[in-house]
């Protein structure tokens, strides 16, 4: 056992860490019960209209994901397979930028595409309807499929070259190449990254709604919504808020003991790919054409509005406000990433020590935060604070510190498997060489390089885009950006609206890019 | 470095002009929804205006909307800071004086506009208006005359959702008063031409504009910013022959204000000739007294009969009423 990993001021920091990221849950569940002076209204469970919620809730994330992993899959399989593909780098950083994409960007960019007089609606066909089930799909799909694209390209990676070296030597055909080197390698990604990209679809709010297209497209957290804000009705949240809990929280417990094993990959190879014939890499070339068209042209035409300035915009608010998002970002983004790799760390020692059980409780204490419906904590904190702080005062240091929670368990899926690899291929070394804990971080830092930069421009870009959290807790004084696009929607200024989504997006794209500079591999 | 002694010599003076400085003013705090104190909205102007004549400082708190000002009161209890809330509507007018926390305006009624017909003794209109059907007539050159033409036609519709947005739950109260019983067949024949059901007013808006549907449920005041903000005309409210609902934004003042004559003077102006002008051309709403000058497009607008309901039976009945709505308005 290394001893630098028992170092002590880590792990109580550590622990201090994770108590207060539970506490801060405890205090928004607190703050709703300690108002209603109920925990749970039982009666919401006997309504008919909740198995209608849950039973879509259910069915749209299954779909969303099923379709996100098995479309998904084919495009990590072109990007690994034809290393000569043009722009894959820029495709790489345009993946990261689509799953962090303001969803009120995307809603605009679908409905000018495939709305009822979208740009491609002629081709369509007269039954064409985007909004419905076939729209949430499109959008969660546009959402997740690049996330999981980049994350089993990354895996893909990791296949090591000896394992290729053999199967060429023995003449393996394609066939069964793929199922005993591939498949193997990518089968529990599939399955983690389906469950992850499930329970972000479980949850999801906005896309359903603007898309959803009636009633009958509900999901929990609307309901949740719905009786927090329009009927107050705290009880019959919290309800709701603990099925929706217990069920992505759940999930998460399955997703932790199946995903395990996958982390234990010491090699990283590529150079040993086996080349392609001509009709599979038309294939490839293919699916990688159709992907990139599909991510591109959702933001493309979203341009002309720049070609439409109208008069009265004036650029000094909306570079104070993305100023102020920038800011806001950066206050949230740097503890998150300490903190990730801080909460890490006893996580690492339980995999180091063979307690599966144990790592798996504190990986799952340590992303709670995913599964905890985003509504209650925020609106949980709003209770518990407005009586005790004033907001005025207070506010920023809310919004950074609830981005920061619900920003978290992003840092953590990033840093996660680079770490646990770090452990199984050095570990021993670190023990053999008595390095100190000092001398440890730095080999860590140096190790962990394009990981580190994806966790930072992941919450940096998800901060930015925030407008639940800023909703309740910000003000006039220090508008966000995504802020200020709702209030020039909501006062008629649509073309400013469109402008500043623009500048959103340009901005987001940029940093990713930045931050995407000169890492290795791209994933 | 010969800049230094200037510096210290500003520094020491500044310190002066503060100490000297007549004590700070008393202080009213309004909370209100934020696009009302965003710089384009009536805030600015209002508070500017406001201060010259009570000497005070005025401090607008602007959340979400309407509901989230009644949920801050909820939850804030006696404890809260608000001298005077603004932005209320009268769909909430019950729940908010379940509070316990509103006290009378005093504030005669007599010069209010005839048409609102306004009694309340607690809450005072600021500015009203008629939800609307909205449409583009440089493509649609007959539009439909009433909501039983809207609804039997297969003209593209888009509205707002009536658990989340005000503009919904007005076409909801639409839909009631002039189906009664037979609103679940009505909601169920408009679901089968309804593009998309938004959260809020702005979604629906902003895609109708992008050409997403042929009409949006909007205010019968939306052509008015289109004429004197863009200089564009096309646009117009359908008038629907059985009358309209309307929306009538209320402003009220607090048990527990320290200011309550401040408070009282503030509601006062609220609907004085000179606040009254400000709010129509920037919170686009029509204003709820008759003497008031406004831009020529204000006397094109349509102008419905009024119809619907009273606060009270809203309050009692709202939630059969979205229970209908959620298990009728589904396309087959």
């Amino acid at each position: 056992m290394p001893s630098s990993y028992r170092g002590g001021a880590g792990r109580v920091l550590a622990l201090a860490g994770l108590s207060g990221l539970v506490a801060v849950t405890g205090v928004a569940f607190y703050g709703l019960i300690g108002f209603s002076g109920q925990v749970a209204d039982p009666g919401t469970l006997q309504d008919p209209y909740f198995y209608g919620i849950l039973g879509f809730s259910l069915k749209q994330a299954a779909l969303s994901a099923g379709l996100s992993v098995l479309l998904g899959y084919p495009v990590a399989r072109a990007l690994y397979y034809l290393p000569g593909l043009w722009f894959r780098r820029t495709f790489l950083t345009l993946c990261l930028l689509c799953f962090v994409l303001p969803t009120l960007v995307l809603i605009t960019g679908l409905v000018l595409l495939l709305g009822h007089s979208g740009r491609l609606a002629p081709l369509l066909g007269a039954d064409w309807n985007l909004y419905g089930l076939k729209g949430i799909l499109l959008a969660h799909v546009f959402l997740n499929l690049p996330f999981v694209v980049r994350a089993l390209y990354l895996q893909l990676l990791h296949i090591p070259d000896t394992a290729w070296r053999l199967a060429l030597q023995l003449g393996l055909p394609a066939l069964t190449r793929w199922r005993l080197v591939e498949w193997p390698m990518v089968r529990g990604r599939l399955l983690v990254l389906g469950g992850f990209v499930f329970v972000l679809c479980f949850n999801s709010f906005a896309v359903v709604l603007a898309l959803g297209g009636g009633p009958q497209a509900t999901t929990l957290e609307l309901a949740v919504y719905q009786a927090l804000k329009y009927d107050f009705n705290l009880p019959e949240a919290l309800t709701l808020a603990w099925v929706q809990f217990a069920i992505a929280g759940t999930l998460f417990v399955l997703l932790g003991r199946l995903g395990g094993s996958s982390w234990l990959v010491l090699e990283q190879g590529g150079d040993r790919v086996p080349v392609p014939g001509r009709w599979s890499r038309l294939g490839h070339g293919g699916v990688y054409l159709l992907c990139a068209l599909f991510l591109l042209l959702p933001l493309l035409v979203l341009l002309p509005a720049l070609a439409d300035i109208p008069a009265s915009l004036r650029l000094a608010p909306l570079l104070q406000a993305l100023l102020n998002s920038f800011l806001l970002a950066l206050a949230c983004v740097i503890p998150a990433t300490l903190l990730a790799w801080l909460l890490l760390w006893p996580q690492r020692l339980a995999q180091l020590q063979q307690r599966p059980r144990r790592r798996q409780l504190l990986e799952w204490l340590s992303t709670h935060t995913l599964a905890a419906p985003a509504m209650v904590l925020s609106v949980g904190w709003y209770v518990f604070v407005l009586p005790r702080l004033d907001l005025a005062q207070w506010g920023p240091v809310l919004v950074v510190l609830l981005n920061l929670v619900l920003t978290l368990p992003f840092a953590l899926q990033q840093l996660r498997p680079r770490l646990l690899q770090f452990d199984a291929q050095y570990a021993p070394l670190c023990a053999g060489l008595k390095l100190a804990w000092p001398e440890r971080l730095a080999l860590e830092w140096r190790w962990l390089g394009g990981s580190l930069r994806a966790a930072f421009a992941l919450v940096l870009l998800l901060a930015m885009g925030d407008v639940a959290v800023f909703a309740l807790f910000g003000n006039e004084a220090w508008t966000t950006l995504p802020w200020l696009i709702y209030r020039y929607a909501a006062t008629y200024r649509m073309q400013e609206a469109a402008l500043a989504s623009l500048l959103l997006l340009v901005v987001c794209g940029v940093l990713v890019w930045l931050l995407e500079q000169g890492r290795d591999g791209g994933a | 470095m010969n800049n230094a002694p200037a510096l210290l010599n500003l520094a020491v003076l500044s310190l002066f002009a503060v100490l000297a400085a007549p004590l700070p003013a008393a202080e009213l705090t309004v909370y209100t929804y934020d696009s009302f104190v965003s710089e384009w909205g009536p805030g600015p102007q209002l508070e500017k205006a406001f201060e010259t004549q009570c000497a005070c400082d005025l401090r607008f708190v602007g959340v979400e909307d309407g509901v989230s000002i009644l949920n801050r009161l909820r939850i804030e209890g006696e404890q809260t800071r608000a001298d005077v809330i603004l932005g209320i509507d009268d769909g909430l007018l019950v729940e908010t004086r379940a509070t316990g926390l509103i006290a009378a305006h005093e504030v005669p009624l007599d010069g209010l506009s005839k048409t609102l017909d306004w009694q309340d003794a607690d809450f005072l209109p600021v500015d009203y208006g008629y939800f609307a059907f909205v449409y583009d007539s440089s493509r649609i050159k007959a539009p439909v005359t009433s909501l039983k033409a809207l609804v039997a036609s297969d003209a593209k519709v888009i509205y707002e959702d009536p658990r989340t947005s005000t503009p919904g739950q007005g076409l909801m109260l639409w839909m009631k008063a002039v189906y009664g019983d037979q609103a679940t067949a009505a909601w169920k024949q408009l679901a089968q031409h309804t593009v998309t059901v938004t959260k809020g007013w702005w979604e629906a808006y902003s895609m109708f504009l992008e050409g997403g549907a042929d009409y949006v449920l909007s205010y019968s005041t939306s052509p008015a910013y289109h004429v004197v903000t863009e200089s564009k005309d096309q646009y117009r409210a359908a008038l629907f022959s059985e009358g309209h609902v309307a929306q009538v934004e209320l402003a009220a003042r607090l048990k527990t204000s320290q200011q309550p004559a401040l408070a009282q003077q503030f509601l006062a102006f609220l609907v004085s000739p000179e606040a009254q002008a400000v709010i129509p051309v920037t919170n686009w709403m029509l204003p709820v007294i008759d003497a008031v000058t406004l831009p020529p497009v204000f006397s094109q607008l349509i102008e419905p009969a009024r119809i619907g309901f009273t606060p009270e039976a809203v309050a009692g009945s709202r939630q059969d009423w979205i229970a209908e709505w959620r298990s009728a308005a589904v396309k087959d």
